[in-house]
């Protein structure tokens, strides 16, 4: 190929504009014959090799979706509710990818039960959502995106209640970068409640659940704004198989944030050495095979860090969210040497960054609470109790003691404590000007405890580029036909930064979208 | 001529290696070095009299004078394995670890007749119909045999319980692709939850892989049949100290 032998592009596993361009002009040349289907990888890769458009399709369903999480089960209730024949294909083996091990909290400004109202918190409304959800992303939010998620949350979360059986807990509570209080939470405490919801909801409307079924090309076959994706090529086992899709495709496959190489290609700072909070299967392919249809992607720099995740594993389990609802009671986080490294009521991406900035071999940093924070930080002595027991938390009467079975110089943390102290009582913050408060408790009486910590990747806020109706959009700025996305596989909602509990409100709405519209278009034969 | 070409594309390394072994030629019961039989891309026929002059060194001392040339001369008293479920010393787990690899170094047609899609049977044995399984099925009937002859896999694991093929897969031959359901598992293997109560940790319960937070999940996830099981849990948690029968 004489692409192969011209000077190569910077390509960095996406689409380069020279490719993209040759791509279109050869294939559209090549559509005349009526059997090569449209490839925009970039020339020279393995995935650039030219496909043949299947000549038989051995699966036919109305909407086939990619991805079993929040969006995915959510697409498919609205597209067999709508009659379409609807099936969604899991790769994994096990449904539910990150969602269901997601931490189940939801933003939302109401719901039926109308806690914030009866509890007296204060007020609320999707607007407000929506100007603190911008303001949480610095302002690169797409604003129509968000509108979405604001006004289809709150309907979103009494849907899968009173269809779906999901349970909240009595109470909403003011996440970090939220004005209002306005987080929900699961009873279970994880995203299960939501996922087992919304598989109620779309099994009990027919729709099927293909597992062990990985997507490996999206079937289009040229890029002209009126061609449609036809369908999916699948491994399932040791087979290929070829679906079609008479209506629509929808790509609900979440992020990327296992995939490493394409985390390094926009943001280099994502290095390999990073652990991950994320399922295995969180690796991306499918931004991939949107962009060789054509697909346009936004905002794929913007990855969120979890700034306090088990550090030998990277996972995000129980005790790993305590340090995320400390701080507004005081907890503190220390170097190995004893010292605080940032104000702890900062942002993810500040938390995490402060800690990597602590050198090589800073890793882990540690959370000191004391046992009068527990209960107001949302937390449990059950929870404690087991942590302890698995060596997650160590308690100890004294902060002495407790640097002691931390290995950290017991001046050093004393010194800070006792520092730490003295702002708390002055209301000032010396060393890093956190913004103090009266709800803050000084570490002053045992037992305490240490919880190590590290920042691991979490969150691709970037991807494929949508509309407001869940639409895909192409590189020219045209929808592709048949072809929608929801949930953590798009860009756009969240700016450079996702807030905590407006994961799942953003994917089960964009998810209901994607579905309703999905379920009313048409693709050619 | 080596004996890839008949055993087909069936690319796994376990199945490849057990094939290299047959193919440099194997001990047979007398001890003495066998010449491979792969002459043939599609071995003819044989009856057990091909090889065998007599059965005497073969069977136990109060075993019945065989009259016969041909498997058939057997079923009379050993019901093969579609028969009856869960019946003991069964033919097909006699017959298929002592003639296939490593053991062994025979191939299916070598005793049963095959034409693909139409027709499974035993060589010899007029009106033997078991079944027509695609090319496809037969390569998975292959390298699923020969892992449960022997492999360090859950299959062989049951073959040395005794426990055969329509112990898992009903009378049916089992077409390519067949996935077990947790029902068929836990036909032996349960209920449920005296399982998950076998499967309790001493240290840390709630580590217990048969509840978990995962909801219910099939078997198949970490328990594979004809390949190495593995851990789903540890994809994640990474840290946990956990094995598993079968694994690798």
């Amino acid at each position: 190929m004489a692409e192969q032998k011209e000077p190569q592009e910077k390509s960095i596993g996406t689409i380069t504009r020279r490719s993209m361009l040759k791509g279109t002009v050869a294939l559209g040349a090549a559509a005349m014959t009526g059997s090569w289907a449209l490839n925009m990888a970039a020339p020279g890769r393995a995935e650039a090799a030219p496909k043949k458009l299947p000549d038989s399709w051995d699966e036919t369903w109305d909407v086939v979706i990619v991805g079993s999480g929040f969006a995915g089960m959510a697409a498919a209730a609205e597209a067999a509710g709508a009659g379409a024949k609807t099936v969604i294909l899991e790769k994994m083996p096990t449904y539910g990818g990150n969602s269901i091990i997601n931490g189940g909290v939801y933003a939302a400004w109401d719901s039926q039960f109308h806690y914030r109202q009866n509890l007296n918190l204060g007020d609320d409304s999707p607007e407000l959502h929506a100007e603190d959800t911008i303001k949480g992303g610095d302002y690169y939010n797409l604003p129509d995106l968000v509108q979405v998620v604001a006004k289809g949350a709150a309907p979103a979360l009494d849907w899968m209640i009173s269809e779906g059986g999901a349970r909240v807990r009595p109470t909403v509570t003011r996440a970090g970068g939220h004005s209002a209080y306005r987080t929900h939470t699961g009873v279970a405490g994880v995203g299960r409640e939501f996922t087992d919801a919304l598989r109620r909801i779309a099994e009990k409307r027919g729709a099927a659940i293909a597992l062990n079924s990985e997507v490996t090309w999206i079937w289009r076959r040229d890029a002209y704004p009126q061609s449609p994706v036809l369908g999916l090529e699948v491994k399932r086992g040791r087979r290929t198989l070829n679906i079609r899709a008479d209506r629509a495709v929808i790509l609900a496959s979440g992020g990327f944030s296992w995939d490493i190489k394409m985390r390094l290609a926009h943001n280099p700072r994502m290095v390999e050495s990073f652990n991950c909070t994320n399922q295995p299967g969180a690796t991306g392919e499918m931004i991939r095979f949107a962009q060789a249809v054509g697909a346009d992607t936004l905002h794929m720099n913007f990855i969120q860090l979890y700034p306090f995740a088990e550090p030998k594993t990277g996972i995000l389990d129980t005790p790993a969210v305590y340090p995320f609802n400390g701080p507004g009671y005081g907890i503190i986080y220390v170097s190995k040497a004893g010292k605080r490294f940032v104000n702890e009521l900062e942002r993810r991406d500040v938390c995490a960054f402060a800690q990597i900035h602590l050198g090589p071999d800073a890793k882990p940093t540690w959370s000191i609470f004391n046992e009068a924070m527990v209960l107001k930080m949302g937390g449990s002595n059950e929870e404690v109790a087991a942590g302890i027991e698995k060596g997650r938390f160590i308690k100890a009467d004294t902060i002495a003691e407790l640097a002691g079975k931390l290995n950290i110089p017991a001046a050093a943390l004393q010194e800070t404590v006792a520092k730490h102290n003295q702002y708390i009582d002055g209301g000032k913050d010396a060393d890093f000007n956190k913004p103090m408060t009266k709800a803050m408790i000084p570490l002053a009486e045992g037992p305490f405890y240490g919880l190590a910590q590290w920042p691991a990747v979490h969150h691709t806020m970037g991807g494929i580029r949508i509309d407001d109706r869940a639409r895909v959009i192409d590189i020219f700025g045209n929808p592709i036909p048949s072809l929608f996305a929801a949930g953590e596989v798009t860009g756009g909602v969240h700016g450079s930064n996702r807030l905590g509990s407006n994961a799942i409100p953003d994917a089960v709405s964009f998810g209901r979208v994607a579905g309703t519209n999905g379920a009313k278009a048409k693709t050619e034969a | 001529m080596s004996s890839g070409s008949r055993f087909g594309d069936w690319a796994t390394a376990g199945v490849l290696a057990l094939m290299a072994f047959a193919a440099a030629g194997v001990m047979n019961s007398a001890g003495e070095q066998s010449e491979p039989r792969h002459a043939t891309a599609t071995p003819a026929p044989m009856t057990c009299g091909s090889c065998h002059t007599d059965y005497d060194g073969l069977l136990a001392e109060d075993h019945p004078k065989i009259s016969g040339d041909t498997v058939g001369a057997c079923l009379d008293c050993h019901p093969t394995d579609r028969a009856s479920r869960s019946a003991r010393n069964l033919l097909s787990a006699r017959l298929h670890p002592a003639h296939l690899p490593p053991k062994g170094d025979l191939d299916c047609e070598h005793c049963h007749t095959w034409r693909a899609a139409e027709h499974f049977g035993l060589a010899g044995v007029t009106d033997d119909n078991r079944g027509a399984p695609t090319a496809e099925d037969m390569q998975w009937m292959r390298a699923g045999m020969l892992t449960w002859v022997g492999s360090g896999f859950l299959d062989h694991l049951h073959a040395r319980a005794g426990i055969g093929c329509a112990d898992c897969h009903g009378r049916r031959l089992p077409p390519a692709e067949t996935t077990l359901t947790n029902e068929q598992c836990l036909a032996c293997h349960g209920p449920l939850e005296k399982l998950v109560e076998r499967s309790t940790p001493s240290d840390f319960a709630d580590r217990n892989p048969h509840q978990s937070h995962l909801g219910e999940i099939a078997c198949t996830v970490c328990h594979k049949a004809h390949m190495a099981s593995s851990v789903y849990c540890l994809g994640c948690h990474r840290n946990f100290e956990m094995t598993i029968p079968g694994g690798q």
